[in-house]
């Protein structure tokens, strides 16, 4: 955590310091379509965010701004003192590549998994961990001391990755072999390859059952807990969100219509409409 | 760890490497690698042989008893030398279409630009604009023109096409699939062009205190091409060996092709072969995962152009001439063939391919055709219509092996039926004829089956 650092960049008060992501006013247009408007947006250090809302409300454009895979029409994002997305030349907002912001520490699974499938486990967390490798492909060509030495390392340290999430037995076969649940705990191995502050999962538990759903939770848990990280979860399944989060920011096409206490959130009458639509709110 | 950062080398360390993971106790999860591995060094010891000493005593040995056991002719020094110049090339290819998975159809620019490196700087060519340089040459002194060692050459020749695949790349590379494989065919018809046209070149540019001014200069020797091109010397413990003709050409292509297979290998296993797999993978998701894919895709361009420029610049120090018309669109293609035939993604497939069909096309089709002529010289020559040939050969390897002579392990999966199934046997995993895609493990609730099938789908949006 880079805590003294961005004290020393003295970009804000303690209340940045504090949020290791910082969103103001983020739209995002595509074409006629409003799929983010105007959104801010916080996350805690340390906390487990939850971004929940009906489909089609713009959580994974969201997402997909933070990581620098869309650019913004407008807004401000910052993370851990760094600009991910800041205004520009002539009004046009400059935001960094994706692999930039892996850089800066923000690991990401996706919500259709997105391995490399006739890579091996091994090799796919091999790959996050490639942008804080040093070696060159002239070190590579040559094999030099220092290349070897790193890829042991780097072995090691992802062969300790997918013990954590319990593929260490079959670190050799084809991601695309493996089972379900197995994947999506491969695809977080690889995430945490990038060596993140903030890891965004979306829809971590699509497609569980409720044994495997408790198993995952549980796991993002432990990640906070041992790994001292930061998670943004998108997700579907209420038990969930309301289980693990420590706040939930709801959007409906492409704004927050709340943001709180998970049980505040649930309470809200614009989320049970939003969710359920106007009867339901106007029952409750 | 060992088994897993695949440490198979070639000749004795590879040996060595044998050894001590046979006596090493293994692990269960290394032994298919291990397995791969013997395979290696036995693949490895029979090429070791047949390298050593087909060019020396084979052609000579072999080529009686073959006339009377079986009909084909062998490959001799010229057909042999060929092969190497051909895996060179394949080999690079397949850096750029195999690891990297982006379809270069104008590999034999870099080819031709090679060609023209050892023709510009080892040939009387420049002698008549009045340069006459002879540099470390085994060429006398006083000598037209630039004369410089072969080694050099070699040098200049990688570092100048890796330049040009430099050059493409940047602008082309943001480009994906079909889109980059026509600019790509562009670049490869403009460059030979380009070679036979700048035969006389007016030109002038003024920089300042230099003042470049070239009148009607013949640059490239147009049609004709520049000739001769010095052969390729290579001094050994003081002596010189010309090695233009000969087992000595054989040998110093083979020196050059193991270079380029020890290098393309050692890419492949480094952070950037992973780099070069993901994008191939999917690409979105290697970007997400911090691979700055257009850098990665950069170095596969320039990596595998400068391959070319080593099969270039040593073609026209070989044959001493260097003609726009041998860099032909249809090099690039068959080329191309060449890494597919053998197996894309595999070194040692593009190897086998390259030397499969450099022998089809220079020995046994003119050989077939020779012996048509004798019986009946009105049917066709095949070696005129060796590209129907090689059509041929390529639907039929479509229909019955797509994934090469000697596929690379993913594009096996890729591209049998079975290849699931084979794969999960052997990993001793059980599989479920009904869902192959995913075995459940305990998936047994409601509804979770429907749901894997729909998310697993190859959804192209995040």
């Amino acid at each position: 955590m880079n805590t003294t650092e961005v004290v020393e960049l003295g970009t804000g008060s303690e209340t940045d310091d504090k949020m290791l992501v910082h969103a103001r006013g983020v739209t995002k247009r595509f074409g006629g379509l409003l799929a983010v408007n105007n959104v801010d947006f916080d996350i805690p250090r340390g906390s487990i965010v939850s971004l929940i809302g009906p489909n089609g409300a713009g959580k994974t454009t969201f997402f997909n701004m933070i990581t620098g895979y869309y650019v913004p029409t407008t807004g401000d994002i910052s993370f851990d003192g760094h600009d991910i997305v800041s205004p520009g030349r002539r009004g046009r907002v400059k935001s960094l590549k994706p692999h930039e912001v892996t850089a800066l520490g923000i690991g990401r699974t996706f919500q259709n998994i997105r391995l490399f499938g006739t890579m091996s486990a091994l090799d796919n967390v091999k790959v996050g961990i490639n942008v804080h490798l040093q070696s060159h492909w002239w070190d590579a060509i040559l094999r030099t001391p220092g290349m070897v030495r790193e890829e042991r390392a780097t072995v090691d340290e992802c062969m300790q990755l997918l013990k954590l999430v319990d593929l260490d037995h079959r670190s050799e076969t084809w991601a695309r072999n493996l089972p379900y649940g197995d994947q999506r705990r491969l695809e977080i191995a690889r995430a945490l390859a990038t060596r993140p502050k903030l890891l965004l999962l979306d829809e971590p538990t699509a497609g569980m059952n409720s044994s495997e759903t408790r198993q995952m939770t549980d796991f993002i848990r432990k990640l906070r807990a041992e790994l001292g990280l930061t998670v943004l979860l998108i997700e579907h399944d209420m038990r969930v969100v309301m289980g693990i989060s420590d706040r939930v920011t709801v959007l409906d096409h492409g704004e927050v219509i709340a943001e709180g206490l998970p049980a505040e959130v649930r309470a809200n009458p614009r989320v049970i409409e939003a969710y359920l639509g106007r009867g339901a709110a106007g029952e409750s | 760890m060992s088994a897993t950062t695949d440490t198979v080398g070639t000749g004795i360390t590879g040996w060595l490497g044998y050894i001590g993971g046979t006596l090493a106790a293994i692990p269960s999860q290394y032994r298919t690698a291990l397995r791969q591995r013997r395979r290696n060094t036995i693949a490895l010891t029979i090429l070791f042989i047949v390298v050593v000493l087909y060019p020396a005593v084979g052609h000579y040995v072999l080529a009686d008893f073959s006339r009377r056991v079986f009909p084909l002719p062998l490959p001799d020094d010229t057909v042999s030398t060929f092969m190497t110049i051909f895996a060179i090339m394949a080999i690079g290819l397949n850096i750029v279409a195999g690891f990297a998975g982006l379809l270069d159809l104008g590999y034999v620019a870099f080819y031709a630009i090679g060609a023209y490196c050892a023709a510009f700087l080892a040939s009387p060519h420049f002698g008549a604009l009045g340069i006459n340089l002879v540099f470390l040459g085994h060429v006398g002194p006083g000598a037209a023109g630039i004369h410089v060692p072969f080694w050099l050459i070699m040098i200049v020749a990688i570092i100048v096409v890796a330049t040009f695949g430099a050059l493409l790349g940047a602008p082309t590379l943001r480009l994906r699939g079909d889109y980059l494989a026509i600019v790509t065919l562009g670049f490869g018809e403009i460059v030979p062009l380009f070679f036979r046209n700048l035969s006389s070149v007016t030109f002038s540019l003024t920089l300042g205190p230099i003042v470049i001014s070239l009148a009607n200069v013949n640059l490239t020797g147009g049609v004709q091409g520049i000739n001769p091109i010095d052969p390729p010397y290579i001094p050994i413990l003081g002596w010189v060996f010309d090695a233009r003709s000969g087992p000595m050409a054989v040998y110093l292509g083979l020196f050059l092709l193991a270079i380029a297979i020890l290098v393309a290998r050692n890419l492949e296993h480094s952070r950037i072969g992973r780099a070069w797999g993901a994008i191939r993978e999917d690409e979105t998701a290697a970007e997400m995962m911090g691979v700055n894919t257009l850098r990665t895709k950069l170095l596969a361009f320039a990596l595998g152009a400068s391959f070319a420029g080593v099969a270039g610049s040593f073609q026209a120090s070989y044959l001493g001439a260097s003609t726009s018309d041998f860099f032909d669109f249809s090099i690039s293609i068959l080329v191309l063939i060449m890494v597919i035939l053998g197996g894309i993604g595999n070194i040692w497939g593009a190897v086998l391919g390259a030397f499969a069909l450099t022998y089809l096309d220079k020995s046994l089709l003119p050989y077939i055709g020779q012996r048509i002529g004798d019986v009946a010289p009105s049917l066709p020559n095949p070696a005129e219509y060796n590209f129907l040939i090689y059509g041929v050969i390529l639907v039929l390897m479509m229909r019955f092996r797509p994934q090469g002579f000697l596929p690379s392990r993913q594009r096996e999966a890729e591209l049998t039926v079975h290849g699931l199934q084979d794969a999960e046997r052997e990993m001793g995993v059980e599989v479920e004829t009904d869902n192959v895609d995913i075995t459940p493990h305990g998936q047994s609730e409601t509804g979770s089956g429907a749901r894997d099938a729909e998310t697993t789908d190859e959804a192209r949006d995040l």
